[in-house]
Order: C-alpha cells, then structure tokens, then sequence
C-alpha cells in the first residue's frame, strides 16, 4: 500500500511538471503580455524597458528553469497588476473555491445517491422515468442559465438569497444547487446503471435467499460494489468543479479561483495564471490518490501490490 | 409515533436551519449610510499611479486626493490637496497646499510628499501611467504648503495631466516604512474614503473619514462589488442588494424601468466609436503580414465614399445607447466643433450613398468593388462591436464595396491591435474623446504603428496645438485639425457611447461627463443638498 501511494505521488509530480510546462509555455502562446498589458501610450522602446523588467526578454527556455526554480519553493512571482505575491492572491481565493466544490459535492451525492439506488431498484417504475427526465434536464441545463434564474426567483422575486458574493453563509446556496445539479443528474445514472450491473449477481440473490431485507441488501451488499465507479467518477467530476467553476463564479461574483484566473487570462497575467493552474492540477491529482487509496478501504479484495 | 416525533423534530430543526441560512443576506446599522456600486471587474491594486485601467482609478478617487481634480461636468477644475493653483509662466505651474492636511495615517500631505509622488510616477518605468509625465522636468519645493511643477515644453493641458492617471497622492513615509508590496494590501491615503477591507478584485469597502479636510462624506460607506456578469448586476440592483448599475444593456431597460425605486439615466461614456483606415502602408508590421498589399483605403476617394456610404443614426441604434457623431472630441469640450459636427442635421448630411457611389466611381470602382477588409472585436470599450461592424459591412456592400468582415474574440483583437500593423484597411477602434488625449493618438511618434494613421501635417498640427498656451491661438490651430480631420479621412467616427445607468432612488447622483463612477460631490442621499 505504501509503495502504491509513493508510486501514484510520484507520477503525481511528474504529472504537475508536465502541468508547469504547458502553463508556461501555453500563456505565452497567447502572445506577449506587454503588449495587452501596457497601455496605448507606451511606445515600443518603453514596451521593451518593461519586457527587460519582467524578464520576458530573456530565451524562453531560461525563463522557464526560473520559473520553475521558484515555483517549487512557492514563488510565483509578483502579479503584475495588484503587486502582491501571486501565490498570496491564490491562497486567498482557493477557499472559496474549495468551499464551493465541497458542498456542491455533497448536494450532487446526497441526490444523486438515493435517486440511482431507487431507480434502479424500481426499474422502468414511474420513478425511474421521472428521475432518468430530471437527470437528463439537469445534464442539459446550462450552468449560466440555471444560476440567473435562480438569482431572477429567490433574490429578485422572493427576496431570500444574495445574489452575489460569499458575504453571508446563505450565499453558497445558488451557486453550489448551481453546480451540485450537473453532478447529480450525472452521477445518478451512474449509480442507477452500477446498481442494476451488481444487482443481477449471484451473491445478491444469495443475499435475497438468506431472508436478508432489500435494505441490507443494497447498502451491505451491493453498494460497496457499485461504490467503486462511482467513486471514480466522483473523484474526476470533483476536479472538474474545481476548474469548472468558473462560469459559476462569474455569475454569483463568488470570489474563488476560478475568476481570479479568468481575470488574470484577460490581461495576461502570467504569474497568476500559472500559480492558480499549478494548484488547480495539485488539487485534481490530490483528489485522485485519495479516491485511489479509498477503493482499498470499500473493497478489500483490491490490492495495489 | 416516537419515530414519527423525532422525524419531525429533525425535520423543523433543518427547516430552521434554512430559515436562518436564508435571513436577510447583510445585516444593516439602519443608522448608517451605504451605497454598493456594482463594479464590472476586474480591479488591479490600489497603488494607483501603477495601473493605466480608468475602473480602478475610479475607487483610488475615493481613498486620495490629487493635487486637482476634474469637475463633474467636465468644464474645468477644481483643487484636492491644492488649494489654488497658477501658471506662472509658459512651462511652470505653481500649486498652492491646504496648509495642515494629512493622510489617513496622520502624516503630512506637504510640498515633499507632493514632490516624491509626482518623481515616482514619472520616473518608474514599470508604472503604466508613467508616459503621460513624461511632460514634467521638475518638481521644486517652494515651502511647506507650494510646490512648483516645471514641464519640459510649454503644456496647455497640464491641468488634464496632473489630474488624470498616476494623479493620486500617496503617503511617502508609510511606503517607504512598509514597502510597496505591503502598501498594495493595506494602502492608505488622503481622501474622504478610508479603505476599511478589501478582498483582491472582489469587494472594496471605503469608509467615510471623519478627518478629511472638505468634511466628513454624506455617505458612510460605499462599497465597489464585483459583479462580471451585467445580468447578474441588474438582478441584484433589482433584488436591492446594490444601488447602482453602470453600462446597464439595453434590453435590460424595459424591466427597469417597470421596477419601483430605480432611477435610469444615460450620461456619456466619454468613448467614441470609430472606423480607423489605413491610410500608409511604411508603419508598422502590415508588409511582412500581408506583403505587396495595397490597402483600397490608400486612395482619399475610398475613405470618403466609406463616411458617406454610413447611416450614422441607425448605427447609433443598432448601438443601442448612443448618439450619432462625426466629430472625434466629446461635444461637450469647445474644441469639439459643438453642432457642427454633432447635431442631427450635421450627421444627416453625411450620409450620401449617392456621393459614395460617385467617389468609388472616381477611384476607378465604377463597376464595382473594390474589396476591404474590415476587422473588429465581438465586444470592445463602445459595446456591439460586432453588431455595429456587420451593419456597417452591409451599408458598405450597398454602395458597391467587398466587405471581409472578421470578428476576433476582445482580447486577441486586442493583440492584433498591440501588436503593429496587422489591420488591412478598416478597423473598429473604441477611444476616448477627451480633448487633450485627441491630438496625442494623432502623433507619429505615438502608436501609429499599429493604427497606422500617422501623418506628418496632422502631427505638426496636433504638436503645435499641445503646446500653445494662448487659448485663441490654440482654437484657431483647432480649426486647422478639424480641417485636417475631415479632408484626410483617416478616422470614421460613428458614435458617442452613452452609458445608461441605474440607480436606487434613496440617493441623488449626478453622472460624470469623463465617464467614470467615483463618487464624492456627485452623490447624496436623497433629499439632502448635492
């Protein structure tokens, strides 16, 4: 067990070098930075006194080992247009984030859980009609629209939510229903579709046979099972409501990541883009180990060694 | 029943948890004013002088002062930290101190504060504002309480320079006691706002300063919120969770103006919207991208038929919330050209098809073309963009032009712009009309590279008008650049932004003409005096 998790957070770090090339070199795919960043006032001998001030007039192949020499001591740098570390900027706005992520998590199981397991115990029931409609409607629904019209009914209307910010706790509510529904339409069908797979095995009927009620059946029985590619899945749409985050963001002014890093793309601010990449990738890769480790602790037929 | 009993006791427990989590979100002092401004973002940092971006300077009005600042109504002047000010000859400019003020922090705003401000803003050069103080050669302490500017040539619009960008006064003591990067987490200043919290381009809180020295602020707070989507802006000033919305879209005024308690005004944007051709091939990059092109717009003929082929008014509607213009300066300077070039009469008669078939028909195009590329961002400072380019790209084809029309996401267009040269014949440019800005933009020593608008006679104009200090002779050289303007075409204008704004009507605001939402004399709580 200790090797396998030494192996995965090694690949872990190969992983978040290979993320540390791309965010290097993609941001300055999209071009030289002082030209979006200096204003139309500065002609081209000003914009290269700027370029010698934050180093881009160096190979890019030298600018990446500083880069790199730094990051792992966990300077990104100076955000060129708030002048405070950038790792400062993003630890501050990575709370939120996760915050946000977290609940909308739990919202996304707490439903998705019991509606698969249901449905799939009531097969082509009215039940199951109705949830595979709402699973469908909830994957359809665009997250941009979901949340305006959350804000139009509960703040515009019934005057109950904020409608913006992370002020008041009540403030998560929109934006993580917003987030928690995508991943509960997904992850019911999952779960319905796991259970019906491990349902027809024979150690269920065996289950049935002994007398043992449906539900020690399910959750004894089949659930621990069926866990696994829905933990998987979990564990992967987890990561993408880290990173995906940010159309919610926007939308709820939700002062996470997310925006910070949509903000800093729009000006190119590099230092910033590349911190909050960095921990976006470490965060992802983190999830993953710990869904990894936890396949051993619901099923202990898996071995890593 | 037991069961049933704790059910339900779990159930109301949850349900009170609810109730509580969906509580009126801020808990108000009913005794204590405050005004949420939904700001669009992002906001860089409030060390101001280092950042060019208007909306951030907009929140640094509230936490300094500068030496002098801009009236609401944009005719003059009037003093911050300057108490009187006076050009005492060509090229020196004298500011008078209020004798005893002080920063937030108690130190003293003096003629040494004054002098180590306007040094450091014009001699850092990683300060996006620093080429517009370029025009200073000295800053001499008098005494305590007066300061002399001396600039480099005589400078006219010196008042506009020292009172825009890179203007605000910071305490130097503090800076040099905490450093610059502590001073970006908690910055402090001398104006009627103290900023009390902040989260980094999120949410400023700015609380009125008991000790200011034009008295305590009316309002107690005002807060700048970030709100990046304009949908979301106006449902929380419906919802009554912010106070004003700037730049409200134009389909959202019906709703607002149904809603009880808003107030909708429209003030200009202090932007116009124009079409820049290329009118010389030797600057910028335009050869290596595109070599042995020959832009149609290098012929005067074609850039004229391109203005009279252009319904101004319907482009002014498809804009949704502006006015049509010919001019390039915002009317409301006298530099302007007033009605002129902006009354309805003036716009009318520019338009002509008829005329543009004749000049394309002078120009060798009688039979139809010639092809222009015409290039604009799907959304830019003016708003449409792309809706106002495709209409134009059919106003063009109907007297007989090839319209390419390319529409780039805002900030690669933004590069292509930045990055010299790329622009064929047409593209759609959004700037300011602030008259001492104009003739700038016009200077071949200034981006023409990349607008490639650069002409000799207009710059020596343009350079002859930024220096003279005799504001008749400076008129009269006005002329001479309107002249210039519209024989030479090489700008289109199409429209003045307005900005439509929505406001709660528990306060009094006045708009600003410069555009910018910084509020000080310009907003009371209603009923009170302004």
């Amino acid at each position: 067990m200790q090797q396998f998790i030494a192996t995965r957070i090694v690949q872990g770090i190969i992983t978040l070098i290979i993320v540390s090339f791309l965010a290097f070199f993609l941001v300055r795919l999209k071009g030289d930075p002082v030209d979006i960043t200096a204003p139309p006032t500065f002609n081209e001998d000003q914009k290269q006194r700027l370029r010698e001030l934050w180093g881009f007039d160096k190979p890019l192949a030298e600018q990446y080992v500083i880069f790199i020499t730094r990051a792992v001591t966990g300077d990104f740098g100076i955000a060129y247009l708030s002048k405070r570390p950038a790792m400062e900027l993003v630890i501050e706005r990575l709370g939120a984030t996760w915050l946000l992520a977290g609940v909308a998590s739990l919202i996304g199981l707490s439903v998705a859980l019991p509606l698969g397991i249901i449905s799939s115990l009531n097969r082509n029931s009215f039940f199951d009609l109705g949830s595979t409609m709402l699973a469908s409607i909830g994957t359809a629904m665009p997250s941009f629209w979901l949340g305006l019209m959350m804000i139009i009914f509960f703040s515009v209307r019934l005057r109950l939510l904020p409608a913006f910010g992370a002020l008041d706790p009540s403030a998560i509510i929109m934006p993580s229903l917003t987030m928690g529904v995508g991943m509960a339409a997904y992850l019911s069908r999952l779960t319905r579709s796991a259970m019906l797979e491990v349902l027809n095995e024979d150690y269920v009927r065996t289950a049935y046979s002994k007398g043992l009620i449906t539900r020690t059946v399910v959750f004894r029985h089949a659930m621990k099972n069926a866990l696994i590619p829905i933990m998987t899945v979990f564990g992967l749409q987890l990561g993408w409501l880290l990173g995906g985050s940010v159309v919610v963001e926007s939308v709820f002014s939700w002062p996470g990541l997310g925006r910070l890093m949509i903000d800093s793309i729009g000006v190119r601010d590099n230092t910033v883009v590349q911190a909050a990449l960095l921990f976006f990738s470490l965060s992802f890769i983190t999830i993953n180990i710990i869904i990894d480790i936890l396949y051993a602790v619901i099923d202990p037929r898996i071995r890593f060694d | 029943m037991t069961s049933i009993s704790r059910k339900g006791i779990l159930v109301l427990a949850l349900l009170t948890v609810l109730a509580l989590l969906a509580a009126p979100a801020v808990a108000q002092d009913m005794e204590e004013s405050e005004f949420v401004f939904a700001h669009g973002g992002p906001i860089r940092t409030l060390d101001a002088p280092v950042t060019w971006f208007i909306s951030t300077h907009w929140l640094a009005n509230l936490l300094y002062d500068c030496l002098i600042w801009r009236t609401v109504d944009g005719s003059g002047y009037v003093g911050q930290a300057a108490e009187s000010w006076e050009n005492v000859d060509a090229t020196t400019w004298r500011f008078n101190l209020r004798p005893g003020i002080t920063f937030h922090n108690g130190e003293a705003l003096d003629a040494a504060a004054v002098k180590w401000n306007i040094d450091r803003v014009r001699t850092r050069e990683d300060f996006m504002v620093q080429p517009q103080w370029l025009d200073v050669a000295e800053v001499i302490v008098v005494d305590d309480v007066t300061v002399d500017i001396k600039t480099v040539a005589p400078t006219p619009y010196f008042e506009f320079i020292v009172s825009f960008n890179g203007c605000e006064l910071l305490p130097p003591g503090y800076i040099e006691e905490v450093g610059e990067e502590q001073f970006a987490r908690a910055p402090v200043g001398s104006g009627p706002y103290v900023l009390s919290e902040f989260s980094e381009s999120d949410r400023y809180v700015f609380t009125a300063w008991d000790d200011y020295w034009g008295g305590r602020p009316d309002i107690d707070r005002v807060i700048y919120q970030v709100i990046p989507e304009q949908s979301a802006q106006v449902a929380a000033l419906l919802a009554g969770q912010v106070d004003m919305v700037a730049n409200v879209p134009s389909a959202e005024v019906p709703g607002l103006e149904m809603a009880e308690g808003i107030v909708l005004t429209s003030e200009t944007a202090a932007v116009m919207q124009h079409l820049y051709l290329r009118v010389e091939t030797e600057t910028g990059n335009m050869d290596s991208t595109y070599p042995d092109y020959q832009p149609a717009t290098l012929d005067a003929n074609v850039r004229h038929a391109i203005s009279a082929a252009l319904d101004r008014d319907l482009l002014a509607e498809v804009h949704g919330s502006a006015l049509p213009r010919t001019g390039r300066i915002c009317p409301h300077f006298p530099e302007g050209g007033g009605d002129s070039f902006n009354s309805a009469e003036g716009v009318a008669a520019a338009y002509n098809p008829d005329r543009a078939r004749e000049l394309l028909a002078e120009a060798g195009y009688a039979d139809g073309g010639p092809t222009v590329y015409l290039d604009s961002p799907t959304v830019g400072r003016a708003g449409s963009e792309k809706e106002v380019a495709e209409v134009v790209s059919v106003m063009l084809e109907e007297v007989g032009f090839n319209v390419e029309l390319t529409v780039l996401d805002p900030s690669a267009y933004g590069e292509q712009i930045s990055s010299g040269g790329n622009n064929r014949d047409i593209m759609m440019v959004s700037l300011g009309c602030s008259v001492p800005l104009v003739p700038l933009f016009y200077q071949c020593n200034w981006i023409q590279a990349n607008y490639n608008v650069c002409n000799e006679d207009f710059d020596a104009v343009a350079q002859a008008i930024l220096t003279e200090m005799d504001p008749a002779a400076r008129l009269e050289l006005w002329g001479q650049w309107w002249e210039y303007w519209f024989d030479t075409m090489q700008t289109v204008t199409l429209f003045e932004s307005q900005a439509i704004i929505a406001y709660s009507d528990e306060f009094d605001f006045t708009p600003r003409k410069d555009g910018w939402y910084t509020f000080r004399e310009n907003l009371k709580l209603a009923g009170d005096d302004m």
